[in-house]
């Protein structure tokens, strides 16, 4: 198995040794995550935009005491939920109705409501839950079952080779056509919006 | 497949942990300028985050950039300059002993080894054969006292110099009957050549 949290280790790793490049690749990865919790507690779009990337630059500075002893994930939504929760204090506001820090706090990686952002970005979303769940259905049986070996059980490149009967490299391989077949639909659909980089 | 494939290949394997350190190392340096692939690397964790758990957090929010530009414009969160520091400091460890390793020790009687380079036959001050393994014996020390220490050098880089000439005088000569069996102009260069020390060494005398 390889989870979430090891797959980000090295990045981690990186970015710790002062690598901004491998955090840029940690933002790009969290940042639809962390703005979905910062707008659990604060609706205007532009703020959450500018408490969003303050977490970021707090997460960088902070890499360096970053142990490891919780996934990354959470380490960064814990600074992220202090972000918004000292933003509003600062600004003497209350959280959104819906939002209280022990439910942020407690997420885990997916477990933001979907209701987070704008109607457009839900609608968006949406549309992109639809667009990959097609893709994936239209897949070869091959790179199909290779991704959802990866994406849905986590095993690793080994246990999938073995799962399968094929070489590492072959589960490799097929794994990224599956994801290039995926994201040819996504680009389709979506046209490549700033929403979706 | 072309590089673009293969950059994203190696992005692909990233994303699953499965990266070996030096394709990570390319795919950062493929990444850091390129936001196409940097824009692939996005949408798929997009696509990963919605296989795993049918919904999307997407909130139409870009920071990448923003933080990108902050972090690059503060010197303190530029890379760490202390890994650079410590590469030059451990080639400079690595001169320094094995300086040490060529200065006589108590020890081991230092046994004049010579060189018979060009024809003369040059002590090489303080050299000593060196093993590796892992024996109890001290790193070796300079015996020597400060004006030994003083003068050594000195004599070691006149001997050094002595050895250099005659080389080049030697390989000159080499050279200048080399390009006479060719042409009868450079003759004349090698009647000099065997005659006459070239102008820098005799500057330096």
């Amino acid at each position: 198995m390889v989870t979430a949290s090891e797959a980000d280790q090295k990045l981690v790793q990186r970015a710790q040794r002062g690598d901004l490049r491998a955090f840029d690749l940690l933002v790009l990865k969290y940042q639809g995550r962390i703005s979905a919790l910062v707008s659990r507690y604060i609706s205007d779009p532009g703020e959450v935009e500018d408490v969003t990337q303050e977490a970021f630059i707090k997460a960088y500075r902070a890499l360096e005491r970053f142990r490891g002893d919780s996934a990354f994930y959470t380490w960064l939504y814990r600074i992220a939920a202090n972000a918004a929760k000292n933003y509003l204090v600062a600004k003497g506001r209350r959280p959104r109705s819906d939002a209280s820090i022990e439910d942020a706090e407690a997420f885990d990686e997916f477990g933001l409501s979907s209701d987070s952002g704008s109607p457009e970005a839900i609608a968006m979303g949406d549309e992109l839950v639809s667009v990959v769940d097609a893709a994936m259905q239209a897949l070869p049986e091959e790179l199909r079952a290779a991704l959802t070996l990866r994406e849905l059980e986590g095993l690793s490149y080994d246990e999938i080779a073995e799962v399968l009967g094929c070489p590492v490299g072959t589960v490799r391989s097929r794994i990224f056509r599956a994801r290039e077949a995926i994201d040819e639909r996504v680009r389709e659909q979506i046209g490549g919006g700033s929403g979706f980089r | 497949m072309t590089t673009r494939d293969k950059d994203k290949e190696a992005l692909s394997a990233l994303m699953d942990g499965e990266s070996q350190e030096l394709e990570l190392r390319r795919s950062l340096d493929s990444v850091e300028d390129d936001d196409a692939l940097r824009a692939w690397w996005s949408r798929q964790q997009q696509v990963s985050e919605i296989l795993q758990s049918q919904r999307s957090s997407q909130t139409g929010l870009d920071v990448s950039a923003r933080v990108r530009s902050t972090l690059a414009s503060q010197p303190q969160f530029q890379r760490n300059p202390l890994w650079s520091m410590a590469i030059a400091a451990s080639v400079t460890l690595a001169v320094v002993m094995g300086g040490q390793a060529l200065l006589p020790t108590a020890d081991l009687a230092p046994a004049p080894l010579v060189s018979d380079i060009g024809g003369a036959v040059v002590p090489v001050i303080g050299a000593q054969p060196i093993r590796a393994s892992f024996d109890a014996r001290p790193v070796p020390v300079s015996t020597q006292s400060p004006q030994a220490q003083d003068t050594g050098p000195r004599q070691a880089a006149a001997a050094y110099e002595r050895l250099a000439r005659d080389r080049y005088l030697r390989l000159g000569a080499q050279h200048a009957r080399a390009a006479a069996l060719n042409h009868p102009a450079p003759f004349v260069h090698s009647m000099r050549a065997q005659t006459e020390p070239p102008l820098e060494v005799q500057d330096s005398k």
